[in-house]
């Protein structure tokens, strides 16, 4: 038995070798041809990525029986501060907001899609969040929390988001920017996500969520 | 040669006395992992604390950075390490590498400077440039980017050609593949666009290929070089497993890639992309159990350096809990949609990335503490061995309680914000102030103290380890390990 | 299509989960060590470990509403079968590689 010969091709080191390269190579390949397609799906204009120009309108985000979740509903004409913007003025507002998100680094308490840090809220689905309290302040409410948020009232455990020099403009940028984001479709992220209400009259209001509670609102 | 248990640098090769110095470094860096990240935790416990002077998003960012810089320096030390041992010949372009690490750490010195003093900028292009990128773990900003890929490219060329000069072993070969691979995925992070969908795609890229992909494999030279090394395993059966692993690694982690990209604006058939390979990355970790039972069935389990046996023991342990337990928990998208952003996430981060990488660059610094004190005796009744053992075991219990603590904080996150309030703005603050999650940050401060000693006790344990020996390292020749008793 | 866990599950999804691993790698060592060590009593204690395996994928299953009669359903069984033989081709391989080179079945010398 001691001297039985034992070289499996199928254990050699020249076949794993080959095995390796082909493995990594094949899989290799595989994403890129996927890449390719997922790029074109997620540049901006495209149906899961809107064009920059969807914050001239009401964005929602509402259960789709046939997809199984939430999906972002472009609504009618709601513009951003009262102002349509053509497609090349919104890209450049939310292009200022994408650079002030990063310059002001976000990231690192807030997630964006769940990516990030976990000191502070989602930022997802954040235009849409009823802690604004209305529709009609929200705009206003959301600048001036960005612009000084330490002396706004937040929780009841003390965590505050702190003062970080965000000048009007930027301000205006951001919510801009986190307008746009709102309309993105995550395939259901965040789930039962309860929206602000939007409605127009009190008869779509009816259909719509509960109201806000303002004493856990961000604004005072 | 010096005298036996002092640290001289004539005990090492051109190769080691570079990689000491990035030991260093890396060292340093993980104690300043450390600090930031204990000041993070208190913030959770203590909002008030360094408000508006150090914030969290400050202390997090320098907690993260400093974990991806120590690994990568020490990563850089352990492949100069192993360089002219496995090549044969005397790194190529020493001065180059030398004058690379000096680049290097004065580099990372000016950005921690940036981010500790000026911390943020304004909405513009040159914030980018000059202050800070704002996306998580790469957040240098693009100067900084453009001198690491630089470098990079001056440390793949004295890797390749220092091997192309000597010999090319299996173990080399791997090693510059998967270096260009790691390089050149730095590149995919390094630019801005205003969509964060597209953002993010790219920024897994980085983030996922290189600690899901090219690190596992940078990883697995390390672990097979030190295998011959400490154990005296043929390099014919380590380098073949190399080559299976390599197979297993890419095979079931390039696509693996997948399970980041369920939530992002990606297409769904993303999620059963994501969801398939994620069932297919515990089979390497099978493959690495059934091996390692196999070995030490068959390889007398003897050592020339017992602390760093330890940390390779612990490497698999810790990889197979941190990324295939604790990664399979909350990976496929029925659940994922729930945990997806919260502090599951942190728990599995933390594990994972000390079980799979920090102990395996703490296993080379041993290996290299040894022989800059002359190749000292390593191995069982070592004098001062209380130490090792008291700082694996303080780091150990102080990251299995921080792993644990953020577990159940991110459990009832996972419930509570996420699948009942629907991650809003007050779910988001109902769920941290649960009591579950509020015990949970407690005790992961608690941890987190235990983890700090046992991180100063390792310190204090590599500058003195081997220094009141006056042992020859333990002899171990290729195949006496494999000697049938 | 996805159906999303419900609340409820949760704790039986993370807890099947963790177990399909835990399970996977007992089954492995057993399996190994008995074959290595020569202990044919230990090999049922590993096909126990399996059945604990299959139990909690089955149980993982129900739970996250991978029986959908699609992919997911799939997975399912890909994790089944895989799981089961993996051991026993990586222990072929282990074999078959350490016999390379020097002619010798290492299992069949003496020990």
């Amino acid at each position: 038995m001691a001297e039985m010969t034992t070289n499996y091709w199928w254990a050699s080191e020249s076949f794993w070798k080959k095995m390796a390269i082909w493995i990594t190579a094949a899989s290799a390949v595989v994403l890129i041809f996927l890449t390719f397609d997922t790029v074109a799906k997620i540049t901006a204009g495209g149906k899961r990525v809107p064009a920059y120009s969807v914050i001239n309108h009401r964005i929602d985000y509402v259960f789709d029986e046939k997809r199984n979740h939430q999906v972002p509903v472009i609504g009618p004409e709601e513009p951003l501060f009262g102002r349509s913007l053509s497609e090349s003025e919104a890209a450049e507002l939310v292009n200022k907001g994408k650079l002030t998100v990063q310059a002001k680094n976000c990231m690192n308490c807030h997630t964006l899609l769940g990516n990030g840090a976990y000191f502070a809220p989602d930022l997802t689905k954040s235009w849409l969040d009823p802690a604004w309290g209305s529709k009609e302040v929200r705009e206003q409410s959301m600048i001036e929390f960005l612009m000084d948020p330490s002396d706004k009232l937040h929780n009841a455990l003390g965590r505050r988001m702190p003062k970080l020099g965000i000048t009007e403009e930027e301000a205006r940028a951001t919510v801009a920017f986190l307008k746009w984001m709102s309309a993105i479709d995550t395939n259901g992220f965040p789930a039962n996500f309860k929206p602000i209400d939007q409605a127009d009259t009190p008869a779509e209001a009816g259909a719509q969520a509960t109201p806000a509670a303002a004493e856990s609102s961000p604004v005072q | 040669m010096a005298s036996l248990g002092v640290l001289d640098s004539a005990n090492l090769n051109g190769g080691q006395k570079l990689a000491v110095k990035y030991f260093t470094v890396a060292i340093a860096l993980f104690g300043a992992q450390v600090l930031f990240g204990l000041l993070a935790g208190l913030q959770y416990l203590y909002p008030d604390f360094l408000y508006g002077v150090l914030d969290f998003s400050v202390n997090r960012m320098l907690h993260i950075n400093a974990l991806v810089v120590w690994l990568l320096f020490g990563f850089i030390g352990a492949v100069y390490w192993l360089l002219e041992d496995e090549s044969g010949v005397p790194v190529v372009g020493l001065a180059l590498g030398n004058l690379v690490f000096w680049v290097l750490t004065l580099a990372v010195v000016v950005v921690v400077g940036i981010y500790l003093l000026v911390q943020v900028g304004p909405g513009e292009m040159k914030s980018i440039w000059l202050i800070n990128e704002g996306r998580e773990y790469i957040e240098a900003p693009r100067w900084a980017d453009i001198g690491i890929v630089v470098c990079m490219l001056a440390f793949f060329y004295n890797v390749a050609a220092t091997f192309m000069k000597g010999r090319f072993t299996g173990i080399g070969g791997v090693l510059v593949l998967d270096l260009v691979a790691l390089a050149g995925l730095y590149t995919a992070g390094m630019w801005y666009t205003p969509n964060i969908s597209m953002d993010q795609h790219w920024w897994w890229w980085v983030i996922h290929l290189w600690v899901e992909a090219t690190w596992e494999v940078l990883v697995g030279c390390l672990l097979a070089y030190g295998l011959i090394k400490t154990m005296g395993v043929r390099r014919k059966i380590v380098e073949t497993w190399l080559y299976i692993e390599v197979a297993l690694l890419f095979g079931s982690g390039i696509l693996g890639l997948g399970h980041h990209y369920f939530w992002i604006g990606t297409p769904e058939y993303w999620l059963a992309i994501g969801g398939f390979f994620s069932a297919l990355e515990p089979i390497p970790l099978v493959a690495m159990v059934v091996h390692a039972v196999f070995d030490a069935g068959h390889h007398k389990l003897k050592s020339t350096n017992n602390p760093a046996l330890a940390w390779m023991i612990a490497q698999a342990f810790g990889n197979f809990f941190g990324a295939g337990v604790w990664g399979f928990m909350h990976t496929l998208p029925q659940i994922n949609l729930y945990t997806h952003g919260t502090q599951w996430t942190a728990s599995h981060g933390h594990l994972a990335f000390f079980g799979a990488y920090a102990t395996i660059v703490i296993a080379f610094v041993y290996l290299a503490v040894q022989k800059w004190r002359g190749n000292v005796w390593m191995s069982g009744e070592l004098v001062g061995a209380w130490r090792w053992k008291w700082a694996i075991f303080l780091l150990h219990v102080g990251m299995i309680g921080m792993t644990m603590a953020l577990l159940i904080a991110g459990y009832e996150q996972s419930q509570i914000e996420r699948a009942i309030e629907g991650s809003g703005w007050m779910g988001y603050f109902a769920a941290q102030a649960h009591p579950w999650f509020q015990q949970g940050m407690t005790w992961r401060m608690i941890s987190g103290w235990v983890f700090a000693a046992g991180f100063l006790l390792l310190a204090w344990d590599l500058l003195t380890i081997g220094s009141r020996e006056s042992r020859p390292a333990r002899r171990l020749e290729p195949q006496e390990a494999m000697a049938v008793s | 299509m996805l159906q999303p866990v419900e609340l409820a599950n949760f704790f039986t999804v993370f807890f099947s989960a963790a177990l399909v691993i835990l399970c996977g790698a007992l089954y492995a060592l057993l399996f190994a060590w008995s074959r290595v060590s020569r202990r044919p009593w230990l090999m049922p204690w590993a096909y126990a470990a399996y059945a604990g395996l299959a139990a909690s994928v089955i149980v993982l299953g129900r739970a996250a509403n991978l029986f959908d009669g699609g992919l997911w359903t799939i997975v399912i069984a890909l994790m089944l079968v895989g799981y089961l033989l993996a051991p026993h081709g990586v222990w072929h391989l282990c074999v078959g590689t350490h016999a390379q080179g020097d002619g010798k079945d290492p299992l069949s010398q003496p020990r």
